[in-house]
Protein backbone atom coordinates (compact mmCIF):
# COMPACT_ATOMS: atom_id res chain seq x y z
CA UNK A 1 0.00 0.00 0.00
CA UNK A 2 1.21 3.24 -1.34
CA UNK A 3 2.35 6.13 1.53
CA UNK A 4 -0.30 8.51 -0.33
CA UNK A 5 -3.20 5.54 0.31
CA UNK A 6 -2.10 5.33 4.01
CA UNK A 7 -2.88 9.14 4.41
CA UNK A 8 -6.14 7.91 2.76
CA UNK A 9 -6.83 5.48 5.63
CA UNK A 10 -5.84 7.57 8.01
CA UNK A 11 -8.80 10.17 6.97
CA UNK A 12 -10.99 7.05 6.96
CA UNK A 13 -10.27 6.31 10.69
CA UNK A 14 -11.20 10.09 11.61
CA UNK A 15 -14.19 10.26 9.70
CA UNK A 16 -15.44 7.05 11.09
CA UNK A 17 -14.35 8.53 14.46
CA UNK A 18 -16.27 11.91 13.78
CA UNK A 19 -12.82 13.30 14.28
CA UNK A 20 -11.85 14.19 10.54
CA UNK A 21 -11.68 18.22 9.75
CA UNK A 22 -14.13 19.79 7.57
CA UNK A 23 -12.07 21.03 4.75
CA UNK A 24 -10.97 17.11 4.43
CA UNK A 25 -14.39 15.14 4.73
CA UNK A 26 -15.60 15.64 1.01
CA UNK A 27 -12.85 14.32 -0.93
CA UNK A 28 -12.81 11.92 2.01
CA UNK A 29 -16.20 10.80 1.13
CA UNK A 30 -15.44 10.44 -2.58
CA UNK A 31 -12.45 8.52 -2.30
CA UNK A 32 -14.71 6.10 -0.40
CA UNK A 33 -17.06 6.03 -3.48
CA UNK A 34 -14.01 4.71 -5.59
CA UNK A 35 -12.24 2.37 -3.21
CA UNK A 36 -13.99 -0.36 -2.09
CA UNK A 37 -10.69 -1.63 0.28
CA UNK A 38 -11.34 1.21 1.59
CA UNK A 39 -15.41 1.68 2.28
CA UNK A 40 -14.91 -1.78 3.72
CA UNK A 41 -12.34 0.00 6.00
CA UNK A 42 -14.73 2.53 6.93
CA UNK A 43 -17.97 0.49 7.73
CA UNK A 44 -15.89 -1.95 9.98
CA UNK A 45 -14.52 1.19 11.81
CA UNK A 46 -17.92 2.21 12.42
CA UNK A 47 -19.01 -1.11 13.75
CA UNK A 48 -16.18 -0.98 15.64
CA UNK A 49 -16.86 2.27 17.76
CA UNK A 50 -20.60 1.07 17.99
CA UNK A 51 -19.14 -1.93 20.04
CA UNK A 52 -16.82 0.61 21.71
CA UNK A 53 -20.17 2.90 22.65
CA UNK A 54 -21.70 0.40 24.50
CA UNK A 55 -18.23 -0.50 26.99
CA UNK A 56 -19.62 0.88 30.43
CA UNK A 57 -16.71 2.26 31.75
CA UNK A 58 -18.15 5.12 29.51
CA UNK A 59 -20.97 5.56 32.02
CA UNK A 60 -19.41 4.70 35.24
CA UNK A 61 -19.65 6.18 38.41
CA UNK A 62 -17.07 6.04 41.28
CA UNK A 63 -18.60 3.65 43.92
CA UNK A 64 -17.52 6.09 47.14
CA UNK A 65 -19.30 8.69 47.80
CA UNK A 66 -17.67 11.94 47.16
CA UNK A 67 -17.18 13.11 50.94
CA UNK A 68 -15.27 9.91 51.19
CA UNK A 69 -13.09 10.73 48.53
CA UNK A 70 -12.40 13.99 49.72
CA UNK A 71 -11.49 12.87 53.00
CA UNK A 72 -8.77 9.94 51.08
CA UNK A 73 -7.18 13.28 49.42
CA UNK A 74 -7.24 15.02 52.88
CA UNK A 75 -5.44 12.56 54.91
CA UNK A 76 -3.24 11.25 52.06
CA UNK A 77 -1.85 15.41 52.21
CA UNK A 78 -1.59 15.30 55.94
CA UNK A 79 0.46 12.13 56.03
CA UNK A 80 2.74 13.73 53.37
CA UNK A 81 2.70 16.68 56.02
CA UNK A 82 3.54 14.49 58.85
CA UNK A 83 6.52 12.79 57.10
CA UNK A 84 8.14 16.10 56.32
CA UNK A 85 8.12 16.44 60.00
CA UNK A 86 4.84 18.43 60.44
CA UNK A 87 4.31 17.95 64.71
CA UNK A 88 0.68 19.21 65.56
CA UNK A 89 -0.09 15.90 66.22
CA UNK A 90 -2.49 13.38 64.79
CA UNK A 91 -5.35 14.74 67.01
CA UNK A 92 -5.27 17.94 66.03
CA UNK A 93 -4.90 16.46 62.17
CA UNK A 94 -7.81 14.10 62.55
CA UNK A 95 -9.80 17.34 64.04
CA UNK A 96 -8.73 19.01 60.78
CA UNK A 97 -9.84 16.19 59.02
CA UNK A 98 -12.81 15.71 60.43
CA UNK A 99 -13.56 19.58 60.66
CA UNK A 100 -12.73 20.49 57.09
CA UNK A 101 -15.05 17.46 55.63
CA UNK A 102 -17.81 18.57 58.30
CA UNK A 103 -17.85 22.00 57.11
CA UNK A 104 -17.42 21.60 53.26
CA UNK A 105 -20.05 18.51 53.02
CA UNK A 106 -22.73 20.99 53.87
CA UNK A 107 -21.99 23.57 51.87
CA UNK A 108 -21.44 21.10 48.87
CA UNK A 109 -24.79 20.15 49.33
CA UNK A 110 -26.10 23.95 48.76
CA UNK A 111 -23.74 24.72 46.50
CA UNK A 112 -24.43 22.39 43.68
CA UNK A 113 -26.62 23.27 41.36
CA UNK A 114 -27.85 19.79 39.93
CA UNK A 115 -28.20 18.05 43.77
CA UNK A 116 -25.82 15.21 44.27
CA UNK A 117 -26.88 11.74 42.81
CA UNK A 118 -27.50 9.62 45.75
CA UNK A 119 -24.41 6.78 46.12
CA UNK A 120 -25.32 3.40 48.02
CA UNK A 121 -22.13 3.12 50.32
CA UNK A 122 -20.96 0.17 49.17
CA UNK A 123 -19.66 -1.75 52.25
CA UNK A 124 -16.49 -2.99 50.23
CA UNK A 125 -15.35 0.80 49.50
CA UNK A 126 -15.70 1.50 53.26
CA UNK A 127 -13.86 -1.54 53.99
CA UNK A 128 -11.26 0.30 51.57
CA UNK A 129 -10.87 3.52 53.41
CA UNK A 130 -10.57 1.80 56.68
CA UNK A 131 -7.58 -0.18 55.62
CA UNK A 132 -6.29 3.18 53.88
CA UNK A 133 -6.69 4.94 57.27
CA UNK A 134 -5.22 2.29 59.40
CA UNK A 135 -2.21 2.03 57.10
CA UNK A 136 -2.07 6.16 56.83
CA UNK A 137 -1.79 6.05 60.34
CA UNK A 138 0.96 3.22 60.63
CA UNK A 139 2.58 4.90 58.00
CA UNK A 140 3.01 8.32 60.16
CA UNK A 141 4.09 6.37 63.40
CA UNK A 142 7.05 4.74 61.53
CA UNK A 143 7.84 8.33 60.52
CA UNK A 144 7.64 10.01 63.76
CA UNK A 145 9.39 6.90 65.32
CA UNK A 146 11.93 6.91 62.22
CA UNK A 147 12.49 11.04 62.95
CA UNK A 148 13.29 9.88 66.69
CA UNK A 149 15.32 6.79 65.88
CA UNK A 150 17.72 8.37 63.64
CA UNK A 151 18.66 11.31 65.60
CA UNK A 152 19.71 8.40 68.38
CA UNK A 153 21.71 6.56 65.79
CA UNK A 154 23.89 9.69 64.66
CA UNK A 155 25.55 10.34 67.81
CA UNK A 156 23.63 12.75 70.09
CA UNK A 157 25.13 16.05 71.54
CA UNK A 158 27.16 15.83 74.68
CA UNK A 159 25.72 16.85 77.78
CA UNK A 160 27.08 20.45 79.00
CA UNK A 161 27.36 19.99 82.37
CA UNK A 162 29.07 16.58 82.26
CA UNK A 163 31.90 14.79 80.70
CA UNK A 164 31.74 11.29 78.67
CA UNK A 165 28.00 12.11 78.87
CA UNK A 166 25.43 12.67 75.88
CA UNK A 167 22.41 15.03 76.04
CA UNK A 168 19.16 12.28 74.93
CA UNK A 169 16.38 14.90 76.64
CA UNK A 170 14.59 15.70 73.46
CA UNK A 171 14.72 11.78 71.80
CA UNK A 172 13.39 10.76 75.65
CA UNK A 173 10.57 13.19 75.23
CA UNK A 174 9.46 12.39 71.85
CA UNK A 175 9.86 8.77 72.39
CA UNK A 176 7.36 9.01 75.55
CA UNK A 177 5.19 11.16 73.62
CA UNK A 178 5.13 8.93 70.64
CA UNK A 179 4.47 5.73 73.10
CA UNK A 180 1.65 7.61 74.54
CA UNK A 181 0.09 8.35 71.13
CA UNK A 182 0.70 4.71 69.85
CA UNK A 183 -2.51 3.46 70.79
CA UNK A 184 -4.30 6.07 69.14
CA UNK A 185 -2.31 5.70 65.75
CA UNK A 186 -1.95 2.02 65.27
CA UNK A 187 -4.06 -0.94 66.68
CA UNK A 188 -1.17 -3.62 67.11
CA UNK A 189 -4.23 -5.94 66.30
CA UNK A 190 -5.70 -4.55 63.62
CA UNK A 191 -5.63 -7.03 60.44
CA UNK A 192 -4.81 -3.93 58.12
CA UNK A 193 -1.34 -3.83 59.11
CA UNK A 194 -0.50 -7.25 60.26
CA UNK A 195 2.41 -7.35 58.02
CA UNK A 196 3.88 -4.61 60.09
CA UNK A 197 3.29 -6.18 63.60
CA UNK A 198 6.84 -7.36 64.06
CA UNK A 199 8.54 -3.90 63.01
CA UNK A 200 5.95 -2.10 65.04
CA UNK A 201 7.11 -4.19 67.85
CA UNK A 202 10.37 -3.80 67.37
CA UNK A 203 9.84 -0.07 67.58
CA UNK A 204 8.44 0.31 70.31
CA UNK A 205 10.64 -1.90 72.16
CA UNK A 206 13.46 0.65 71.42
CA UNK A 207 11.17 3.37 72.49
CA UNK A 208 10.96 2.34 75.36
CA UNK A 209 14.56 2.00 75.72
CA UNK A 210 15.08 5.38 74.87
CA UNK A 211 12.01 7.02 76.85
CA UNK A 212 13.23 4.87 80.03
CA UNK A 213 16.84 6.52 79.46
CA UNK A 214 17.81 9.70 81.81
CA UNK A 215 17.96 13.10 79.82
CA UNK A 216 21.86 13.03 80.30
CA UNK A 217 23.24 9.64 79.81
CA UNK A 218 26.35 7.66 79.53
CA UNK A 219 28.02 6.89 76.21
CA UNK A 220 27.77 3.05 76.63
CA UNK A 221 23.64 3.77 76.97
CA UNK A 222 23.45 4.94 73.77
CA UNK A 223 25.68 2.59 72.42
CA UNK A 224 23.63 -0.01 73.71
CA UNK A 225 20.60 1.19 72.14
CA UNK A 226 22.51 2.33 68.61
CA UNK A 227 23.69 -1.76 69.00
CA UNK A 228 20.16 -3.17 69.37
CA UNK A 229 18.82 -0.95 66.58
CA UNK A 230 21.40 -2.41 64.40
CA UNK A 231 20.98 -5.75 65.26
CA UNK A 232 17.27 -5.31 64.39
CA UNK A 233 17.98 -3.53 61.13
CA UNK A 234 15.15 -1.42 62.42
CA UNK A 235 15.93 1.69 60.45
CA UNK A 236 15.81 -0.38 57.30
CA UNK A 237 12.65 -2.27 58.28
CA UNK A 238 10.80 1.07 59.19
CA UNK A 239 11.74 2.23 55.63
CA UNK A 240 10.62 -0.73 53.86
CA UNK A 241 7.46 -0.89 55.78
CA UNK A 242 6.45 2.45 55.48
CA UNK A 243 6.56 1.91 51.77
CA UNK A 244 4.76 -1.36 51.40
CA UNK A 245 2.20 -0.01 53.24
CA UNK A 246 2.14 3.21 51.68
CA UNK A 247 1.76 0.68 48.54
CA UNK B 1 -19.26 27.85 26.34
CA UNK B 2 -16.94 25.66 26.81
CA UNK B 3 -18.30 22.50 29.33
CA UNK B 4 -15.24 22.82 31.43
CA UNK B 5 -15.35 25.56 32.58
CA UNK B 6 -17.98 27.68 35.03
CA UNK B 7 -16.16 31.21 34.10
CA UNK B 8 -19.18 33.82 34.76
CA UNK B 9 -21.00 31.67 37.01
CA UNK B 10 -21.70 32.82 40.34
CA UNK B 11 -20.50 30.08 42.45
CA UNK B 12 -16.34 30.60 42.78
CA UNK B 13 -14.70 29.35 39.47
CA UNK B 14 -12.06 26.61 38.59
CA UNK B 15 -9.51 29.18 37.69
CA UNK B 16 -10.39 30.54 41.74
CA UNK B 17 -10.35 27.07 43.02
CA UNK B 18 -6.80 26.65 41.83
CA UNK B 19 -5.30 29.49 42.88
CA UNK B 20 -6.70 28.97 46.65
CA UNK B 21 -5.25 25.30 46.94
CA UNK B 22 -2.16 27.22 45.47
CA UNK B 23 -2.59 29.40 48.64
CA UNK B 24 -3.32 26.09 50.67
CA UNK B 25 -6.42 26.33 51.21
CA UNK B 26 -7.74 22.58 51.47
CA UNK B 27 -11.45 23.98 51.61
CA UNK B 28 -10.98 24.64 47.85
CA UNK B 29 -10.46 20.73 47.40
CA UNK B 30 -14.11 19.72 47.79
CA UNK B 31 -16.12 22.12 45.31
CA UNK B 32 -13.04 21.32 42.76
CA UNK B 33 -13.57 17.68 42.89
CA UNK B 34 -17.29 18.03 43.14
CA UNK B 35 -16.75 19.22 39.62
CA UNK B 36 -14.68 17.07 38.11
CA UNK B 37 -13.98 13.56 39.65
CA UNK B 38 -17.08 12.14 37.72
CA UNK B 39 -15.50 13.11 34.22
CA UNK B 40 -12.04 12.11 35.57
CA UNK B 41 -13.37 8.61 37.15
CA UNK B 42 -14.38 7.50 33.27
CA UNK B 43 -11.17 8.68 31.97
CA UNK B 44 -9.14 7.18 34.40
CA UNK B 45 -11.59 3.85 34.80
CA UNK B 46 -11.27 3.57 30.64
CA UNK B 47 -7.79 3.90 31.21
CA UNK B 48 -6.99 1.65 34.09
CA UNK B 49 -9.92 -0.62 33.95
CA UNK B 50 -9.77 -1.66 37.43
CA UNK B 51 -12.14 0.23 40.28
CA UNK B 52 -9.90 0.18 42.77
CA UNK B 53 -7.08 1.15 40.86
CA UNK B 54 -9.33 4.44 39.29
CA UNK B 55 -10.37 5.33 42.58
CA UNK B 56 -6.71 5.21 44.35
CA UNK B 57 -5.37 7.38 40.84
CA UNK B 58 -8.86 9.69 41.24
CA UNK B 59 -7.27 10.24 44.16
CA UNK B 60 -3.53 10.58 43.41
CA UNK B 61 -5.03 12.89 40.93
CA UNK B 62 -5.86 15.30 43.61
CA UNK B 63 -3.48 15.44 45.49
CA UNK B 64 -1.02 16.01 42.68
CA UNK B 65 -3.36 18.85 42.06
CA UNK B 66 -3.39 20.20 45.45
CA UNK B 67 0.45 19.82 45.52
CA UNK B 68 1.00 21.71 42.27
CA UNK B 69 -1.49 23.96 42.05
CA UNK B 70 0.99 26.53 42.45
CA UNK B 71 2.11 25.70 38.89
CA UNK B 72 -0.80 25.89 36.98
CA UNK B 73 -0.43 29.45 35.13
CA UNK B 74 -3.79 29.84 34.03
CA UNK B 75 -3.20 29.33 30.30
CA UNK B 76 -4.87 26.11 30.41
CA UNK B 77 -8.64 25.58 31.37
CA UNK B 78 -8.41 23.85 34.63
CA UNK B 79 -10.51 20.86 33.54
CA UNK B 80 -8.09 19.82 30.68
CA UNK B 81 -5.23 20.37 33.40
CA UNK B 82 -7.18 17.98 35.56
CA UNK B 83 -7.35 15.28 32.74
CA UNK B 84 -3.75 16.07 32.09
CA UNK B 85 -2.65 14.80 35.38
CA UNK B 86 -5.26 12.22 35.79
CA UNK B 87 -4.03 10.68 32.30
CA UNK B 88 -0.25 10.43 33.88
CA UNK B 89 -1.44 9.46 36.89
CA UNK B 90 -2.98 6.62 35.08
CA UNK B 91 -0.08 5.78 32.79
CA UNK B 92 2.30 5.73 36.20
CA UNK B 93 -0.43 3.68 37.86
CA UNK B 94 -0.49 1.23 34.42
CA UNK B 95 3.01 1.01 34.50
CA UNK B 96 3.76 0.30 38.16
CA UNK B 97 0.75 -2.35 37.72
CA UNK B 98 2.83 -4.08 34.71
CA UNK B 99 5.57 -4.48 36.50
CA UNK B 100 3.87 -5.39 40.03
CA UNK B 101 2.57 -8.89 38.08
CA UNK B 102 6.03 -9.25 36.30
CA UNK B 103 5.11 -9.48 33.11
CA UNK B 104 5.33 -7.50 29.80
CA UNK B 105 2.30 -8.36 28.55
CA UNK B 106 -0.95 -6.16 28.88
CA UNK B 107 -3.10 -6.95 31.82
CA UNK B 108 -5.07 -10.29 30.77
CA UNK B 109 -8.68 -10.63 29.90
CA UNK B 110 -8.87 -12.46 33.04
CA UNK B 111 -7.24 -9.47 35.30
CA UNK B 112 -10.80 -7.12 33.55
CA UNK B 113 -12.29 -5.90 36.66
CA UNK B 114 -16.01 -7.40 36.33
CA UNK B 115 -17.54 -4.15 38.22
CA UNK B 116 -16.50 -2.61 35.15
CA UNK B 117 -20.04 -3.90 33.95
CA UNK B 118 -23.44 -2.89 32.27
CA UNK B 119 -25.51 -2.88 35.23
CA UNK B 120 -28.52 -4.48 33.60
CA UNK B 121 -30.37 -6.70 35.38
CA UNK B 122 -30.68 -9.54 32.86
CA UNK B 123 -27.82 -12.28 33.68
CA UNK B 124 -27.26 -12.89 30.05
CA UNK B 125 -26.55 -9.82 29.40
CA UNK B 126 -24.25 -8.90 32.14
CA UNK B 127 -22.27 -12.20 31.40
CA UNK B 128 -21.94 -10.71 27.83
CA UNK B 129 -21.34 -7.41 29.01
CA UNK B 130 -18.34 -8.38 31.54
CA UNK B 131 -16.86 -10.61 28.58
CA UNK B 132 -16.72 -7.38 26.10
CA UNK B 133 -15.57 -5.35 29.09
CA UNK B 134 -12.70 -7.90 29.37
CA UNK B 135 -12.03 -8.11 25.63
CA UNK B 136 -11.99 -4.68 25.39
CA UNK B 137 -9.45 -3.76 28.80
CA UNK B 138 -7.36 -6.49 26.76
CA UNK B 139 -7.40 -4.83 23.12
CA UNK B 140 -6.41 -1.05 24.97
CA UNK B 141 -4.08 -2.62 27.00
CA UNK B 142 -2.26 -3.70 24.18
CA UNK B 143 -1.98 -0.44 22.50
CA UNK B 144 0.74 1.72 23.29
CA UNK B 145 0.33 4.50 25.88
CA UNK B 146 -0.02 7.01 24.00
CA UNK B 147 -2.27 5.70 21.08
CA UNK B 148 -4.36 4.51 24.45
CA UNK B 149 -4.51 8.03 26.03
CA UNK B 150 -5.63 9.44 23.03
CA UNK B 151 -8.14 7.33 22.52
CA UNK B 152 -9.48 7.04 25.54
CA UNK B 153 -9.69 11.31 25.43
CA UNK B 154 -11.31 10.93 21.96
CA UNK B 155 -13.79 7.80 22.81
CA UNK B 156 -14.89 7.91 26.29
CA UNK B 157 -14.14 12.30 26.80
CA UNK B 158 -15.20 13.11 23.55
CA UNK B 159 -12.76 15.48 22.87
CA UNK B 160 -11.68 16.98 19.72
CA UNK B 161 -8.31 16.14 18.97
CA UNK B 162 -7.20 20.05 19.03
CA UNK B 163 -8.16 19.75 22.77
CA UNK B 164 -6.50 16.02 22.84
CA UNK B 165 -3.17 18.06 21.79
CA UNK B 166 -3.91 20.65 23.99
CA UNK B 167 -4.53 18.41 27.30
CA UNK B 168 -1.29 16.10 26.38
CA UNK B 169 1.18 18.08 24.85
CA UNK B 170 0.88 16.80 21.53
CA UNK B 171 0.86 18.71 17.83
CA UNK B 172 -2.46 17.85 16.42
CA UNK B 173 -0.63 15.54 13.28
CA UNK B 174 0.52 13.22 15.94
CA UNK B 175 -2.66 12.66 17.84
CA UNK B 176 -4.38 12.29 14.12
CA UNK B 177 -2.07 9.44 13.46
CA UNK B 178 -1.91 7.93 17.18
CA UNK B 179 -5.61 7.78 16.96
CA UNK B 180 -5.61 6.43 13.71
CA UNK B 181 -3.34 3.60 14.47
CA UNK B 182 -5.57 3.38 17.93
CA UNK B 183 -8.30 2.32 16.04
CA UNK B 184 -6.64 0.49 13.47
CA UNK B 185 -5.07 -2.06 16.77
CA UNK B 186 -8.68 -2.20 18.15
CA UNK B 187 -9.69 -3.49 14.91
CA UNK B 188 -7.59 -6.51 14.83
CA UNK B 189 -8.05 -7.40 18.64
CA UNK B 190 -11.40 -6.49 18.81
CA UNK B 191 -12.21 -8.60 15.36
CA UNK B 192 -15.26 -10.24 15.86
CA UNK B 193 -17.00 -8.20 18.57
CA UNK B 194 -20.31 -7.15 17.58
CA UNK B 195 -22.76 -4.65 19.39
Amino acid sequence: MSLFHERWRTRVSLLAAGALDAPHREPTLAHLDTCEACRREHAETVALLEVLAKDPARHAEPDVPLAFLVGRVQAQLDTALASRGWRFGWVAAGLAVGLGVALVVPRLATRVVTPLRTVTVDEDALRRLERNVAREQAVRYLNEAQDVLVTMAAAPRDCDREKDRVDVADEQQRSRELLTRRTLLVELDDEDVASARGVLEDVEHVLREVASLQSCVRAGDVARVQREMEERRLLMKIRLMSRELQG
Amino acid sequence: MDPWSNRGSVEPSDDELVRRLAAGDREALAPLMERHYRRLYRVVLAYVRNVDDAQDVLQETFVKAYRHAARWDGSAEVGRWLTRIAVNQSIDRYRREKRRVATTEPLAEGDHDDRVADTDPSPERRVASAQAGARIAAALGALPERQRAVFVLRHYEEMSLKEIGRTLGLRLGTVKSSLHRAIQGLRQRLDGLRA
